[in-house]
């Protein structure tokens, strides 16, 4: 009987041994990058490689949702539901620290040893660190820079991109004339092409200080804003209620001649198209209030995991993290995705004569930059976020002025 | 007077079928404009395609399990219709009869008629999320039938209750227990409440795009309306796979509406009356 | 004891019914009542605030315009989709040459999804590729042509048109109850010399009540839900001149994460409900 017992006992270790060997651990990665841009190629890559290289122990599942507002709105939906993708990205708003303090998001600090700890410049971590716990790893934060269809420019007189205001109204003006919309612009979802017009401008009235102080309800807002509501003279019929894909595609159409967008633009270009596309240094108001090339940048969107109860699993999701913030997958990201990355990177000449005119035009922008200024739309809270889509268009239609956008916005941000 | 009614009548025909054209018009641009390329649609909107071009169906059907959305859609309804009808069946056959509490039942299940329901996006949301039923057809399935309960306990109650109860009354007599009467005699001649009830589920299934969208999550729980929002910004704005895949979507349900046409319409006519 | 046992068993028959109902209806209304009074995220802990977040929609004009738009909802349903189906059947009823034909196309629009629908006349009000626009511009009124959706005076018409316009259910629902007029009616009329116009008037309408009084509560429900025509035609806008309270309800809760208001919001979609349907259930009773 004893025998049998052991028997059978030793049949299950082999057979729960078996079954442990035959299924690896998964891991569901949810992202917005979609296999139809140039990132979301570098993404499937890696995680194909990841799989390659853990065969039959760990696998990498992802899903996507290219929407990014909605892909962000139904991350928190899964925090809330208990289904916390094992890893997803974010945009993080220090106004915001719901999905921190929901207790469902793994702490990354005791897995930090110094190698994986030297990938990251210090400031990010440190932003990133809430008493002492890391839920979150620096993935990105990118500069939304100028692209302007230089054949389009030229048609209205223009061989250089404008550097002031002023100029860049009339540059605006001469391009309608040629039936040209001049610059993409889109009120839906997250208005946020509109919102880095806005916030350039306000950087170039406000001066670095006063734009990266969260302040909101202030006289160079309220100017920012009339700048907003002048550019929206300049661009296309669809831009009121329209999205980022409709906006994007106008430049990628020629409907547009300007467009203020992220690195990760650049990989969905048209091939037909790059030659045309050029990169410039934003317009001021050459009053020394800001440095010649300061640069609005999006949020800090970094990589979060679900907490886990196996340490097994917890030991797969940092293999994982580990993976995509390593120097190739950076590199991979940052040349063939067009992401760049928070993670250290170090570019030969080979790489940079790998790159197409407009990634090199990007990366010398990109490099020279004197100051950065984190997009306006990023400290806000979650209900004036939610609001400022209706709020910029009623600013655009005329039903209220500058100032009142202003005081609306910073009512709500208030709630 | 003889001829200004005949063309009273004639007028009446024009009218009829402009609005059949004003209301299919849409349909058919639709249609065309799927087999042209992005480009064209811009630089001339209303235009006929040159030649019958099936690239856009192709590289939308690549993309898209489009097929897979199809069934998630059919299988929530599905599911939705059986378990509504089956409860209201059961009772409407239960309030034709008399029973301790029977005001009070009948009080509770019209309540539901009166909410818009709508309204509990948060309590649907929590509630499916506790049974472990978020991102799964059977959580979709479940609010469905929730949500359609009322009116189809509505419909088919108001259409027994249009029965002559000696019908009822005669097979007891015969010896037929309460569940015999129901299936042999109460069920066959209720057909067309039933239809009516079961239209009126599948059509509201069918167009729900609320509650599919925020209990979804995966491709394996995606219905034909989550998929086809999300097409916008899928295809990066490029219409003419938008407009291939709304075709893909509807094209299903146009055909079995051809299929099935009279006996949906001489159904409801039947059965919309006594509700 | 056989009558006793007979009436447990008609009880049990609607035992399933009962238990989906308090399933999904009574019990989420307790909870929305309780959890209108708290604040809460959706992800954190909930904080009591009274009827704070009554407080905060009764006072806020985003509240007040949605408010505005569901009303103008209902409104067109009772004077345009209604009338318009009334219409529509009452031709039909005189069967006219391919009135079956006619019947069954005109149903068509309604068992093509919703979200399709928008999305197809989303494409049509399209400022530049838009079918609307083209016809305009074919026709010489380029004068006319207008970014329907973009604009805060047709934004919210244009949401409704569609609804409007298919009327196919609508139509059934009159035509079931034409059918069943006794023809002796409409003879004893004609004796008395009574023309089309006359009959449809004073012997249709009056025995059509039920029929419309069914039709005004199926188009009322629709109208305080209808969410996919704002949604994917407009998403709400401009400056939320579209945004309905079911729309409302959605933002708070997916956009701006406050439970709270997005299920007061709802309490008071839940209101006007009730208003509705015991209205109808009033009128109803009345006839009988």
């Amino acid at each position: 009987m004893k025998k049998l017992v052991a028997l059978l006992l030793a049949l299950c270790l082999v057979l729960g041994c078996a079954s442990a060997l035959a299924a690896p651990i998964e891991i569901n990665i949810y992202h917005h990058m979609s296999s139809d841009t140039a990132r979301g190629v570098v993404t499937e890559k890696i995680l194909e490689k990841f799989n390659q290289e853990y065969e039959g122990v760990y696998k990498a599942v992802s899903s996507v949702n290219p929407d990014f507002p909605t892909y962000q709105e139904k991350v928190k939906a899964m925090i809330s539901a208990n289904e916390t993708p094992d890893i997803f990205c974010y945009n993080f708003n220090p106004n915001d620290l719901s999905r921190q303090n929901s207790g469902k998001l793994m702490d990354l600090a005791p897995y930090m040893d110094e190698e994986w700890k030297a990938r990251f410049k210090q400031s990010d971590l440190d932003l990133l660190t809430l008493d002492g716990k890391l839920y979150s790893l620096p993935r990105a934060q990118q500069s939304a820079v100028f692209y302007y269809n230089a054949e389009l420019l030229a048609a209205a007189g223009y061989d250089q991109f404008p550097t002031t205001w002023d100029d860049f109204f009339a540059c605006c003006e001469a391009l309608k004339a040629n039936g040209v919309s001049a610059i993409s612009l889109y009120t839906a979802d997250d208005a946020w092409y509109a919102t880095c017009f806005l916030t350039y401008v306000f950087s170039s009235v406000a001066g670095n200080e006063l734009a990266n102080s969260g302040v909101i309800d202030c006289e160079e807002m309220v100017k920012a804003a009339e700048y907003l509501q002048k550019a929206f003279a300049y661009t296309t019929s669809d831009a009121v209620g329209g999205n980022y894909s409709v906006a994007s595609n106008n430049f990628f159409t020629g409907k547009t001649a300007i467009v203020i967008d992220g690195p990760w633009f650049m990989g969905s270009i048209p091939a037909e198209m790059i030659d045309k596309v050029k990169v410039a240094v934003a317009p001021s108001f050459a009053d020394g209030k800001i440095a010649a090339n300061y640069q609005v940048t999006d949020a800090q969107s970094p990589w979060a995991a679900a907490a886990q109860e196996d340490p097994a699993k917890a030991e797969a999701v940092v293999a994982l993290l580990k993976y995509l913030t390593n120097e190739e997958s950076t590199k991979s990201y940052t040349l063939d995705g067009s992401e760049y990355q928070s993670a250290r990177l170090t570019l030969t000449d080979e790489d940079m004569a790998s790159m197409n005119s407009v990634q090199r035009e990007y990366f010398n922008v990109y490099s020279g930059g004197e100051a950065n200024i984190v997009n306006i739309q990023r400290n806000l809270s979650t209900a004036a976020n939610a609001a400022l889509p209706s709020l910029v268009e009623a600013l655009v239609l005329g039903e209220c002025t500058a100032a009142d956008f202003v005081a609306d916005l910073a009512a709500e941000n208030a709630y | 007077m003889k001829n200004r009614l005949t063309f009273a009548r004639g007028m009446m025909n024009v009218f009829l079928w402009l609005v059949l054209i004003v209301m299919l018009l849409p349909f058919l641009w639709l249609i065309l404009s799927s087999f042209r390329p992005n480009m064209d649609l811009f630089s001339e909107p209303f235009g006929i395609p040159d030649t019958l071009n099936f690239n856009n169906y192709v590289a939308v059907l690549e993309s898209h399990p489009m097929f897979l959305y199809l069934f998630n859609t059919f299988f929530v309804t599905i599911i939705a219709i059986v378990v509504d009808v089956a409860f209201a069946v059961g009772a409407s056959y239960g309030l034709m009869r008399h029973f301790r509490g029977k005001g009070m039942v009948a009080f509770v299940l019209s309540i539901g008629l009166f909410i818009p329901t709508n309204a509990f996006l948060v309590p649907y949301y929590i509630m499916i999320n506790k049974m472990g039923l978020y991102d799964q057809l059977m959580g979709i399935a479940l609010v469905y039938a929730g949500v359609n309960l009322p009116i189809t306990v509505m419909v088919v109650r108001g259409y027994m209750a249009t029965l002559p109860t000696e019908v009822v009354e005669s097979a007891q007599i015969d010896g037929a227990n309460s569940l015999q009467t129901l299936v042999r005699i109460v069920l066959p001649i209720s057909v067309p409440g039933l239809v009516t009830a079961c239209v009126f589920v599948f059509i509201h299934c069918w167009n729900e795009l609320l509650f599919a969208n925020i209990l979804n999550q995966s491709d394996s729980s995606r219905t034909l309306q989550v998929a086809i929002r999300s097409f916008l910004t899928t295809f990066e704005a490029n219409y003419a796979y938008a407009f291939a895949a709304m075709v893909l979507a509807i094209l299903p349900t146009i055909v079995v509406y051809a299929l099935l046409t009279n006996q949906i319409i001489s159904g409801m006519t039947a059965g919309a009356v006594k509700g | 004891m056989q009558k006793r046992k007979q009436q447990d068993h008609a009880f049990l028959y609607t035992l399933p019914a009962l238990v989906l109902t308090i399933a999904f209806f009574l019990i989420p209304l307790v909870y929305l009542i309780t959890v209108s009074l708290f604040k809460w995220n959706g992800l954190g802990p909930m904080e009591f605030v009274g009827f704070g977040n009554y407080d905060y929609i009764f006072n806020h004009r985003n509240f007040h315009k949605a408010f505005r738009v569901t009303m103008t909802w209902l409104t067109s349903a009772m004077v345009l989709h209604i009338p318009f189906g009334l219409v529509l059947s009452l031709m039909l009823s005189r069967q006219p040459r391919g009135w079956k034909f006619l019947r069954v196309m005109y149903f068509i629009p309604n068992v093509i999804s919703t979200t399709a629908v928008a999305f197809m006349w989303y494409f049509i009000y399209h400022a530049d590729m838009g079918l609307l626009n083209a016809l305009l511009r074919a026709v010489g009124l380029e004068q006319w042509t207008n970014t329907w959706l973009g604009n805060t005076r047709t934004a919210l018409f244009c949401n409704q048109v569609p609804f409007i316009l298919y009327v196919g259910l609508t139509c059934i629902i009159f035509l079931t109850q034409i059918s069943t007029i006794s023809p002796d009616l409409y003879e004893a009329a004609e004796m008395d010399g009574a023309d089309g116009l006359r009959k449809d008037w004073f012997i249709t309408l009056p025995l059509l009540k039920p029929a419309i009084l069914t039709n005004v509560m199926l188009n009322g429900a629709f109208c305080l839900r209808a969410f996919e025509y704002p949604f994917l035609m407009t998403s709400g806008g401009p400056s939320n001149s579209t945004t309905n309270l079911a729309l409302y309800i959605y933002r708070e809760m997916m956009s701006a994460n406050r439970y709270g208001v997005s299920m007061a919001a709802g309490l008071v979609t839940i209101v006007l409900g009730v208003i509705l349907m015991s209205s109808v259930t009033l009128l109803q009773k009345e006839r009988s």
